[in-house]
């Protein structure tokens, strides 16, 4: 036996049916004729898992990641028993706890107190374990002044608070985390990864689900990236990560058609000097913007890492004759720190206000050197990757 | 734009995962996963989860009844209402029907009759469809059945409630409860079995096929003409036939075992009661092999 805690992927296949919703009883004929007359129905399954394999052992924390459709709530709802596999094996040992959407789980028509108890009973606790933790979950949620109230009559916020709460104070031996972290306010996301630190260190695993990319990378020590179904990346958490932050530029610029009343090219990033771009040194771009008329333009230039928010972002107002006009942007010392970045490009008019290009992915940028960040502080998450040249001494 | 420029990824660097293509089309079959169905563990884990089932009892009754002004009162309203009909209905029919009461006053007759049927079409018809559009079915690691059992047994709850009204329509009409109603909990447990075979089937069947949702209102508002239900099974099915009816569908001859003990003073049937008995038996353990073989796919299509 596999210690409490340890989750077995072993060669998993599942298969969705690609036509759902439409079974009406001419479908169910003709797919009886079908397997009558010997034409297999192989178009009628669509793959959503496919021979993903891994093994994670016990007190892991790992990170799933991979774009909407991917595979990974699948993925989840299996490791957490609810769904079967069409081929491999899945062994969890020890009990496993959820937090999946935890909030429709919650009965509107009752109240808080009672969500509590039965929630709790439901999610596998006992009596005397929902009775001895009752106090913890109603503090953690900040419910207290709400407990005697109807759910319907809760904030969403509330709500969500309520059901992360019951959740979080389950002790399972595997908790399986599906996007929950994006639900609350400031101060209880905070709490909410306080909580799964804590969690952490009582030797629990974890497996997370989540778009934030910088919470993941602050949380989990392993990565995992689903692609199309199968499990395309699996390693250290910063190595997925950029990798996966890679693909999603490169996906941005692929998408991005949109074409404006100005254009772009001629885009290049450099250094002054010739050499590699590296940080705390020089780094300029230069690039052409082509305009159909005389007018000032307001452009801006922002960096990014994964998604479209910009770690830093400058812009400038110039005014530009009709045709092409060059331009310049020198920045004296790069504050990024080895990896891979992107340079997204947005114009509008001065006067207007009127965008006159999306906000668009133009190029990668590169930094190279050897002055990557100061490890993090596990599960607390860094805003922007900017890197910070500082003197230490004891004194 | 954003074509004119170059914004392909730069170069495969070292620790790059390149998209998969070692994969093939399909999984070799002998990966094919089959989930042994094993009788005894599978009913071990049910009774494990009992638990939950009683949360998902408390759950429902407690939101059924919270705002309402009458609360669980609305449980007597039912078969109260289709009594009062039913004996104006006969009143008025009486020399045509034939239905031989024994003396009973009818209210009573038919009361019981409606509070069994009630709870049997209750419990089939919330059990039956308790698997789809419920937000737990993906949220709570438990067996599947518990699902169906919960209803069922919150149906029992409201149809306490309804029979509460008895003693106080004997004492209206003037009619006392038979000493023979001691054998009142051999029938009603094999009515509550057959009521949870029926609802277990049901609900699997509905998760594949909705129509069910829409056709079994009208199946259960016809099975309340059932022989047995509202009239004895003698009158209709010949007594050669009757131990057929009753394997096949016990629940009416059941419902007239459990009047004959509760009013007309007499113990129920033994060969009746056995052949019920057997044939409930045999249906939950046939419904729950079925249920138990399509229960991995529930979570795919529900």
């Amino acid at each position: 036996m596999s210690p409490d805690g340890t989750v077995e992927i072993d060669h998993v296949w599942k298969r969705f049916r690609a036509d759902r919703g439409r079974r009406l009883f001419r479908d169910h004929v003709s797919r009886a004729q079908q397997r009558l007359t010997g034409n297999s129905a192989a178009a009628d399954w669509r793959w959503v898992l496919r021979d993903v394999d891994f093994k994670i052992t016990q007190g892991e924390a790992v990170g799933i990641m991979g774009i909407n459709g991917a595979g990974k709530s699948t993925l989840l709802k299996m490791i957490s028993g609810v769904m079967y596999p069409h081929s491999g094996r899945i062994r969890v040992a020890g009990r496993i706890g959820a937090l999946l959407e935890v909030s429709s789980g919650i009965h509107p028509e009752l109240t808080g107190r009672e969500n509590i108890n039965i929630f709790g009973t439901l999610l596998g606790l006992s009596r005397a374990q929902v009775n001895s933790k009752y106090d913890e979950i109603v503090a953690f949620a900040e419910i207290e002044s709400a407990v005697n109230r109807q759910i319907k009559f809760y904030s969403s916020g509330m709500k969500t608070r309520l059901g992360f709460s019951i959740a979080a104070f389950l002790e399972p031996d595997v908790l399986v985390v599906d996007e929950v972290l994006a639900v609350g306010d400031q101060i209880f996301q905070q709490k909410c990864l306080d909580r799964m630190r804590v969690v952490l260190q009582s030797g629990v695993t974890l497996l997370l689900v989540s778009h934030d990319l910088a919470s993941m990378g602050a949380t989990a020590t392993r990565g995992l990236w689903l692609h199309d179904g199968t499990l395309r990346g699996d390693g250290p958490i910063e190595q997925v990560l950029t990798s996966y932050r890679r693909d999603i530029e490169g996906r941005a610029a692929e998408s991005s058609t949109a074409h404006g009343d100005v254009g772009v090219s001629d885009f290049q990033v450099s250094r002054p000097d010739g050499m590699a771009i590296e940080t705390n040194e020089p780094c300029r771009l230069e690039f052409k913007l082509d305009s159909a008329k005389d007018r000032i333009l307001e452009i801006f230039v922002g960096v990014t890492q994964g998604p479209a928010t910009p770690i830093f972002l400058l812009s400038k107002a110039y005014e530009v004759q009709e045709g092409s006009t060059p331009f310049r942007v020198d920045i004296p010392r790069l504050p990024l720190p080895v990896g891979d970045f992107h340079v997204w490009v947005a114009v509008s008019d001065r006067l207007s206000r009127q965008p006159l290009t999306p906000w668009q992915p133009i190029a990668p940028l590169l930094v190279g050197g050897h002055r990557s960040l100061d490890p993090g502080i596990r599960g607390v998450v860094r805003l922007s990757p900017v890197f910070v040249e500082a003197q230490w001494e004891t004194l | 734009m954003s074509h004119d420029t170059p914004t392909d990824s730069p170069s495969t660097a070292p620790g790059d995962f390149p998209e998969r293509t070692d994969i093939l089309a399909l999984p070799p079959p002998e990966l094919r996963y089959r989930r042994a169905l094993e009788i005894g563990p599978a009913i071990k884990r049910l009774f494990a989860a009992r638990p939950i089932i009683w949360a998902l009892i408390v759950r429902q009754v407690r939101a059924t009844y919270s705002q309402q002004v009458l609360g669980l009162a609305w449980a007597l309203m039912t078969p109260l209402a289709q009594m009062l009909v039913f004996t104006v209905l006969l009143n008025r029919v009486d020399n045509k029907t034939g239905i031989d009461t024994h003396g009973i006053p009818k209210q009573l007759w038919l009361y019981i009759g409606l509070v069994a049927w009630s709870f049997f079409s209750s419990g089939v018809a919330s059990g039956g469809t308790s698997l789809i559009a419920n937000p737990l079915l993906n949220k709570i690691y438990a067996p599947r059945e518990v699902f169906p059992i919960a209803q069922i047994a919150t149906s029992m709850i409201d149809a306490t409630a309804s029979a509460m009204l008895l003693p106080i329509l004997m004492i209206i009409t003037a009619h006392g409860i038979s000493v023979t109603a001691l054998w009142a909990p051999i029938p009603l447990l094999v009515l509550v079995g057959f009521a949870t075979a029926i609802a277990v089937i049901v609900s699997a069947i509905t998760v594949y096929a909705r129509d069910l949702r829409s056709g079994l209102p009208l199946l259960l508002q016809l099975g309340m003409f059932l022989p047995g239900v509202l009239y004895p099974v003698e009158k209709v099915i010949p007594a050669s036939g009757r131990w057929l009816y009753t394997a096949i569908a016990p629940v009416g001859s059941v419902v007239g075992e459990l009047r004959n003990c509760m009013l007309l003073n007499r113990a129920p049937d033994p060969t009746t009661m056995g052949i019920a008995a057997a044939s409930t038996a045999v249906w939950l353990f046939f419904t729950f092999l079925f249920f138990k073989r399509l229960e991995t796919g529930f979570a795919d299509v529900s």
